[in-house]
């Protein structure tokens, strides 16, 4: 028996809930994820579904996967680099176009796994090359925002491989928001199958919350208290940091884990700081939104 | 003084394809390094540990190469950060603040200041030793136009930080070259 998840219309952090309601809903039985209708899918939603391909067949059968039947889209996917690794998690149902990874102008950094240290490095070191000219010249941030840029990458892949226990996702791309924000955004999305931030952190943090130790607690913890699962009081800057860069650049915040989400959140955007009672998802997603700087 | 090259360690240490001081066990890789150079000198040698050539620095790397080091040999040793940029210095702030630490850095355009949380009064007392050299604390509570005694606090919480040096005429900044 087929349980069917259907990949949203529009893929994105605001539908992403509803995709992992579905998933979530009880039934045995294979998954399929049906993508045939879908229109448009964000890097947050890509690599979230490469996340819900590991998480489903590390706890079954290996689930299947219907790709879009809109070419265009099915296109913009493989331009991604989804189709590269989806293999791995997903039996793959209809015929994923042939591309040439040509480093096109939107897609930054097509989906990368990030499994260790070095996987990091070479994020770190394509994205300096490939983003400097969007940052500066498309946003309009300064030269040296690109290396700040390159740290908050690289703080939000180093927290799969220090805190996951399994590897993960990383993508960058460049678009423009004509409706949710008009202008030109650069989006990071990160996503993982692993542990999530309150199992990460319950050794260190859950015996100071008592009965009130939860995901969004965890969250909090370690968006504003600093906290780690490492006793090294230099651990767990991570996330402030990049919590930092993107408020100094008017950007947005969000990392769900579990049944939770913290956000920073910039005027542009209606986001709530916190939400809890969410439909819980394996593992952490993080997703940073870099907005061109207007004028003045 | 000695000058150690983070991104020459980087290379020996690490991987000669890497350029950029990010993720934590890079950090830890660096740091080692630094420190067995660290373990060759003597203790009065002033010690600068050049940035000038790392293009990226992460909050990681920056706690393990800039805080782990000052708090473990920041007592004994003076210790300058050269060839700093606005995104180093971002990444080193947050580190020195976190452990509430401070050190004299160097940029590229050769300005010299103070990073990390120091009193308003001992961060000017330093910009004053930067621009007009050596004085003792009556001069630099002329100079700053605070009371002796709070130039002579300004004075102590730098001198115990190792940001200036002790000298005939009272105190000088320490400084790369």
């Amino acid at each position: 028996m087929t349980r069917i998840v259907e990949v949203p219309v529009s893929f994105d952090d605001r539908s992403f809930d509803q995709f992992a309601k579905s998933m979530g809903q009880p039934g045995n039985g294979r998954l399929l994820f049906d993508a045939h209708a879908n229109k448009w899918a964000s890097p947050y939603g890509l690599v979230n579904l490469l996340a819900a391909g590991q998480a489903a067949a590390e706890h079954g059968e290996r689930p299947l996967l219907t790709i879009p039947d809109d070419r265009d889209v099915a296109h913009y996917w493989a331009r991604a680099g989804f189709f590269e690794l989806a293999g791995q998690w997903f039996e793959v149902h209809g015929r994923p176009p042939r591309v040439t990874l040509t480093h096109s102008s939107d897609v930054l950094l097509e989906i990368t796994p990030v499994r260790g240290t070095d996987d990091v490095h070479g994020v770190v070191n394509h994205i300096q090359d490939r983003a400097s000219a969007i940052l500066s010249g498309e946003l309009g941030l300064r030269a040296t925002a690109t290396l700040g840029f390159a740290m908050a990458l690289s703080e939000a892949c180093q927290n799969i491989v220090e805190h996951a226990g399994t590897s993960g996702w990383v993508a960058v791309q460049s678009y423009t928001w004509r409706r949710r924000l008009g202008r030109r955004v650069v989006v990071i999305a990160v996503a993982d199958a692993g542990v999530g931030f309150r199992r990460s952190l319950e050794g260190t943090q859950a015996s100071r919350y008592g009965d009130r130790w939860s995901d969004a607690t965890a969250l909090e913890a370690a968006l504003f208290q600093g906290a780690s699962r490492y006793r090294d009081p230099g651990r767990g800057q991570g996330l402030q940091g990049i919590s930092r860069y993107v408020s100094r650049w008017s950007g947005k915040l969000s990392v769900r884990s579990g049944a939770a989400r913290i956000a920073v959140v910039p005027a542009w955007d209606d986001d709530v700081p916190l939400t809890d009672g969410l439909p819980p998802f394996p593992g952490s997603q993080v997703l940073m939104i870099i907005p061109a700087q207007t004028a003045g | 003084m000695r000058r150690i090259d983070l991104k020459t360690i980087l290379q020996h240490t690490v991987s000669s394809l890497y350029g950029d001081l990010v993720t934590r066990p890079t950090g830890q890789k660096v740091r080692n390094g630094v420190e067995r150079e660290l373990a060759s000198l003597d203790g009065e040698q002033v010690v600068v540990i050049d940035f000038g050539t790392v293009r990226c620095l992460d909050i990681s790397c920056a706690d393990e190469i800039v805080g782990r080091i000052l708090l473990d040999h920041g007592h004994a040793r003076t210790i300058v950060l050269q060839g700093v940029d606005t995104s180093h210095c971002d990444a080193i702030e947050q580190v020195l603040e976190r452990h509430q630490i401070a050190v004299v850095a160097r940029d590229r355009t050769g300005r010299i200041r103070v990073l990390g949380p120091v009193q308003e009064t001992a961060r000017r007392a330093f910009g004053e030793l930067t621009r007009r050299g050596a004085a003792a604390p009556e001069e630099l509570a002329a100079r700053l136009e605070v009371s002796p005694d709070v130039a002579r606090r300004a004075l102590a919480e730098l001198l115990a930080r190792r940001l200036v040096r002790a000298c005939h005429d009272g105190a000088v900044a320490v400084s790369a070259p």
